[in-house]
């Protein structure tokens, strides 16, 4: 038996360190590195099935957790030369890291505060510019600068929207697929209701190309099961198609 | 100051025909004849108007530069049942994120970009680039001259913000933790400030 486990969608490796600190309840600026490395390894483990395209960018964290891990297990010797660049990271390898995630979680909640921000401004609502030009020439608004591409987009991006607006309300229609084993319980019970036995044609009624075909398939798997004998007296004579067991029965 | 009536009524039926395009104060100045500090305090004696007026169903907004007039959100849910759908198709939040830092960084490289999230921005930011949300203001004097990226005026209207200098500042939520640490520190500073206290009696 296969366990499955829901995996929540991660905006990327900080992310998923974020959410890991969080689940933990662990302080952000004293992170144990040894745990968070293992149950973010364990999660990349979980994930590897998702082929995501960032995954490089997981293992690039993975790796740079490692190495905080490995440098935290050195020990520091006094007296030891140590070149400036160096020297910094020794105070503690984490600094950088915890100053990125900080960094990162600044704008994952402004991010939601934008989100909130929309919604409430979504409760406005605004119309469309009157269209005027009934009564005469429209005065254009004046702009200071030149225009480039991006008040091009921004204005189709309007007129698309406008365009919806207008665009009368659209009903999409699908086909209803029969599959071969529900067509081959209608041949059945057509061969009921007619007695037993009909002729081929009269089984080919739609003009759907699909529905042809699958019709074709319900017969041969039905020859197939010999559910069905379908007969032909000589050539080029319609086909009959009958019931297995009144096929055998004729045959007698 | 009074407002002249004549100039309110003016900016009224100018704002009701221009609709969701708004006019700046400085468009409107044009329009009237006046001068933007008569029209801004004409627009805050309207808004005031318009919110003290519980059987009026509109009201005024500005949106990045530009004043609209806007139905009232306690009448959303009517405005509503004159639509047939709606729900409006959400960013998705790899866009939020992207946006919000353009927001505050601007303007802003998407290197830069991809460095705070720690993976790469690429779809998100073509997606904002379609929907008008971002574009290029300028590029960066330096290697490869990279697109600078900054906010539109249709992100101001969308997200229904008044200016940049509005957003609210970003601000790092204090873990449980580090509460505990600061609990330990304020108790420290009460007893260093009453040790003082103490100290000052004595003397």
């Amino acid at each position: 038996m296969t366990y499955e486990v829901k995996l929540e969608a991660f905006e990327g490796p900080l992310d998923l360190l974020l959410h890991l600190i969080n689940r933990l309840e662990i302080d952000i600026y004293d992170i144990p590195m040894a745990e968070i490395t293992h149950q973010y390894l364990e999660h990349l483990y979980a994930m590897r099935v998702l082929q995501l395209d960032e995954l490089s960018e997981y293992l690039v964290l993975a790796a740079t957790l490692i190495e905080i891990k490995s440098k935290m297990l050195l020990p520091v010797h006094d007296g030891e030369v140590l070149d400036e660049e160096n020297f910094e990271y020794e105070e503690d390898p984490r600094d950088e890291l915890i100053a990125r995630l900080i960094e990162y979680k600044k704008y994952k909640e402004a991010a939601t505060n934008l989100k909130s921000s929309a919604e409430e401004r979504s409760d406005y609502f605004t119309k469309n510019p009157e269209d005027l030009s009934q009564f005469g020439q429209v005065v254009m608004k004046q702009s200071d600068d030149a225009l480039n591409v991006f008040d091009l987009i921004g204005a189709f991006q309007k007129m698309l929207d406008r365009k919806r607006l207008k665009a009368p309300l659209t009903a999409s229609i699908t086909k209803t697929e029969v599959s071969v084993g529900e067509k081959m319980d209608q041949i059945m019970s057509q061969l009921t209701q007619s007695g037993g036995r009909c002729e081929f044609e009269e089984l080919f009624t739609s003009g759907d190309m699909s529905d042809l075909v699958v019709t074709f398939l319900s017969l041969l798997e039905l020859m197939k099961r010999q559910d069905i004998i379908v007969k032909q007296h000589q050539n080029f004579d319609t086909l009959l198609i009958v019931f297995g067991e009144e096929g055998n029965l004729d045959d007698r | 100051m009074i407002v002249d009536d004549r100039l309110i009524g003016s900016i009224e039926s100018l704002l009701f025909m221009i609709g969701d395009e708004g006019l700046t104060s400085k468009q409107l100045a044009i329009l009237t004849e006046t001068n933007e500090v008569v029209i801004n305090m004409a627009i805050e004696q309207m808004i005031e108007q318009f919110e003290q007026q519980k059987d009026r169903g509109i009201t005024i907004k500005m949106y990045g530069e530009a004043f609209r007039l806007v139905t009232k959100a306690e009448f959303a849910e009517d405005v509503k049942k004159l639509l047939e759908n709606p729900s409006q198709k959400a960013l998705s939040q790899a866009a939020l994120e992207v946006l919000a830092i353009i927001a505050y960084k601007q303007p802003v490289t998407r290197v830069e970009i991809d460095d705070i999230r720690g993976v790469k921005s690429d779809g998100a930011l073509q997606t904002l680039v379609a929907k008008g949300f971002i574009m290029e203001k300028g590029r960066l004097e330096g290697t490869g001259r990279p697109i600078l990226y900054g906010t539109t005026d249709l992100f101001m209207d969308r997200f229904g913000i008044t200016s940049l200098q509005d957003l609210p500042p970003l601000i790092v939520e204090e873990q449980s933790v580090s509460e505990e640490t600061d609990l330990f520190m304020t108790k420290f500073q009460e007893v260093f400030t009453n040790e003082e206290d103490g100290g000052g009696t004595t003397a």
